[in-house]
């Protein structure tokens, strides 16, 4: 049986491949990628410890997050359509017109 | 009578209030005739009585019912003074029995001190209150003849009850915090009524001059009541609860104000001495004495019936009824005695000698009423109480008569007040200088007139007590004061007419009536406390405990023959002046010629406006230009401003952070993210 830390190292791992990509990569999509990647990463740990404790609980939040996660990538890609239509671009450094 | 007596300073104040609402309702109306005119055919509203120079109705209505508010008070006067003659004069133990004192209702009540709202009805509030309501009534009535080309006489009328309203609380009051409140009241009267010309250069000045001038006494006034209360004991040792005058004045509890005292450079000051000191700064603010008098000539840009009723007859002689009501206070003080005597005589003398070099008709009798106020206050100094009194009525009456006579000059003469331009005015108007001269009498002393009895009462008394360089310096006073009389009368009505483009006429029944009343009044006056019966010695002794004053006949006969010949001296001077053309508008005086810079000195009242504007006025208004002009803008608003750019700069500097690039709030996010986690875990 793999054990509760390998999980959860490996959680850790794709959570930070997920960080270094919204902060680095500067396509949208890829970005969205990495936040969902980032998203799972933790289901990856709720269900190993869920697991672990033999109790329900960290799986029945995972589902919860699938389901927002669901709701979000409806929103983001609704986003980021309409800002592909009105900048033709897919680069979010060009879109940087709300600031001080 | 005593149930009624509310109603002699209410009747004035319903007066106030209808007088008022009238006003407002005229307001209202000539708005919408304004609005309507307007509307429909333009220039046509100037038929108005509001805008347009002829008769203003609302004058006579307005001044008929604040007259009639007055003269009703003075009817319930003369009841109550009927039912105090009607009491015995004393209670059988020796007590003072012509008096109710009338509590209506507890006004305020802080701590362990109480202010009732009560009267206190004796023998002096009766007298004081005859001198307001009745001399008021006759100006009242003459002010309707005055006012009737003004543009708001209902607002007169209104500030004129609410003066006799406020002139009525400080005499009629019961304790010092009621007098206070009518000696503030008088105060703010006086402000309102001087400065009611308020268009022109001059009156706004001059109110508020009056108004500041009058404020340094009332800190004394103020300081002396704190003084009390805080002092003063009952003879049984218990604190005041209130500061009703018959607890406050009564033997004992002015004698616990001995047992405070002090040495100081080998004399020894008592609290009764700083008191009295302070009440008598008071006095030198409203009865306008050195070092306080500037006001009043100045005060003389207001309506001349207030020039006759507020600083002539009644609120300058408020000082004086305060000495008088508060006298055992200062016979604890011998020192401040004589320092009232001393301010008294200087009072009369300098200003007596101030008219001697002035032109305008209204400036010289200004200075004469401080210098009879002078000679009053002079004898309350000397401990005269009742021939201060004495003076202060009869001076109300043929006072009051010389400042409406003046008035009808200044009224018939085209709104001109300079005596260089007048001259032979007896023909044009007769009424007016008939009864002049009869006032003339009166404040000259001529035998058996008025003045002549008053002020020889109180010269006599300084001989009498032994204040023989007091006396002469009083008959010096009343030399000066014939002569200006006799140069004013010259100049005024003898002679030709030296500005010949005013058309002088003769003022209407509205004004010469009031006039010919006092007039009579003025030559009746004497009889007040005539010698052998001293009526007004009578009536006041159970107050004043002084014995009636003796008539020397040699005294009067000099003090009579020196006013006479000096009379007739600054009558003849000036004659002879305006017969050989030596009196021409915009010229210096004759006397000027000859005495030369005394004179210059005469024309400048002695210097006191330029020490003052150089002391006071002068370094004030720099500290105001100080704080108006770089306080304010620099350190106030560069607080504000300074906050606002503070806010401003922190904002500018706080901007770059917010780029706009999603990556690096992003980056922010997960390095704020990655220190909380990090302070939790290394904790």
């Amino acid at each position: 049986m793999i054990s509760t830390n390998a999980y959860v190292l490996l959680s850790a791992i794709l959570f930070t491949i997920g960080v270094v990509g919204v902060l680095v990569r500067r396509n949208v999509i890829v970005m969205f990628m990495s936040v969902e990647l980032m998203l799972n990463s933790a289901n990856l740990a709720l269900i190993a410890f869920s697991r672990a404790r033999a109790e329900s609980d960290g799986q029945i939040i995972t589902f919860f997050v699938i389901a927002v996660a669901a709701a979000e990538v409806a929103v983001g890609l609704a986003l980021l359509v309409s800002i592909f239509r009105a900048k033709k671009t897919t680069n979010i450094d060009d879109v940087n017109t709300l600031k001080g | 009578m005593a149930e009624l007596i509310w109603l002699v300073p209410l009747l004035p104040l319903l007066g106030v209030v209808i007088n008022t609402l009238l006003g407002l309702n005229d307001l209202r109306l000539s708005r919408a005739n304004a609005h309507h005119d307007h509307g429909h055919d333009h220039g046509h509203g100037h038929g108005d009585a509001h805008h347009g120079h002829g008769d203003n109705p609302t004058a006579k209505r307005s001044g008929l019912i604040a007259s009639v508010m007055v003269g009703l008070g003075f009817v319930l006067t003369v009841a109550t003074l009927i039912e105090l003659l009607g009491m015995p004069a004393k209670t059988t133990l020796g007590e003072n029995n012509r008096w109710f004192d009338v509590t209506y209702w507890n006004w305020m009540a802080f701590g362990d001190l109480e202010v009732p709202f009560g009267f206190l009805i004796d023998q002096l509030s009766v007298t004081m209150m005859l001198l307001v309501t009745g001399v008021g009534t006759l100006i009242h009535l003459y002010a309707v003849g005055y006012m009737s080309h003004d543009e708001r006489p209902t607002r007169f009328f209104v500030y004129l009850n609410l003066f006799i309203v406020a002139m009525l609380m400080l005499v009629m009051g019961n304790n010092f915090v009621m007098l206070f409140l009518g000696w503030e009241g008088v105060g703010l009267c006086s402000f309102l009524l001087i400065g009611f010309w308020f268009e022109q250069r001059d009156p706004p000045w001059a109110s508020v001059k009056a108004f500041v001038t009058n404020r340094v006494g009332d800190f004394g006034l103020l300081m002396a009541m704190f003084a009390i209360w805080a002092l003063a004991r009952k003879p049984d040792g218990t604190f005041l609860h209130s500061l009703v005058f018959r607890e406050v004045l009564e033997q004992g509890t002015v004698f616990s104000l001995q047992q405070y005292s002090t040495f100081f450079m080998g004399t020894q000051y008592t609290a009764a001495g700083a008191i009295a000191f302070m009440l008598l700064l008071g006095v030198t603010g409203k009865s306008a004495q050195i070092p306080l008098f500037v006001w009043l000539p100045d005060a003389m840009a207001g309506p001349t019936p207030v020039s006759a009723l507020i600083h002539a007859a009644t609120m300058v002689t408020a000082g004086v009824y305060l000495m008088i009501r508060t006298h055992p206070i200062f016979e604890l003080s011998p020192a401040v005695q004589s320092s009232v005597t001393f301010i008294g005589v200087a009072t009369a003398l300098v200003a007596a000698s101030i008219a001697l070099g002035q032109y305008d008709i209204k400036k010289v009798l200004a200075f004469s009423t401080v210098s009879q106020l002078g000679f009053m206050v002079a004898a309350v100094g000397m401990g005269a109480y009742v021939a201060a009194m004495f003076h202060l009525l009869t001076h109300g009456i043929f006072k009051a008569l010389l400042f409406l006579g003046s008035g009808s000059v200044i009224h018939g003469f085209g709104n001109e007040q300079d005596m260089r331009k007048m001259g032979g005015l007896r023909k044009k108007m007769p009424v007016t200088f008939w009864t002049y001269i009869v006032g003339t009498m009166g404040l000259i002393g001529f035998p058996l007139v008025s003045g002549f009895w008053s002020k020889d009462e109180i010269i006599g008394h300084a001989f009498d007590h032994d204040h023989r360089t007091v006396g002469m310096l009083l008959i010096l006073g009343a030399v000066l004061t014939s002569f200006y009389m006799g140069r004013q009368i010259s100049m005024v009505f003898f002679g030709e007419q030296r500005d010949q483009h005013i058309h002088a006429h003769e003022s209407s029944r509205w004004m010469t009536i009031p006039l010919a009343i006092l007039a009579v009044l003025t030559l009746a006056s004497g009889l007040i406390n005539i010698v052998v019966l001293h009526p007004l010695t009578t009536w006041l002794e159970p107050i004043v405990e002084e014995e009636a004053a003796k008539f020397h006949l040699n005294i009067a006969a000099i003090v009579t023959i020196l006013g006479l010949a000096s009379f007739a001296a600054g009558f003849y001077l000036y004659n002879w002046a305006a017969k050989h053309k030596r009196i021409k508008p915009n010229q210096r005086d004759l006397l000027h010629h000859w005495g030369g810079d005394f004179y210059a000195i005469l024309e400048e009242k002695w210097g006191f406006d330029a020490l003052y504007n150089a002391v006071l006025v002068k370094p004030y208004k720099a500290l105001a230009s100080f704080f108006g002009k770089f306080f304010d803008v620099k350190i106030i608003d560069g607080i504000v401003n300074g906050t606002a750019e503070l806010v401003g700069l922190s904002g500018r500097g706080l901007r770059t952070f917010q780029s706009g690039y999603v990556r690096s709030y992003a980056l922010m996010f997960v390095i704020g993210v990655v220190i909380v986690l990090g302070f939790f875990a290394l904790r």
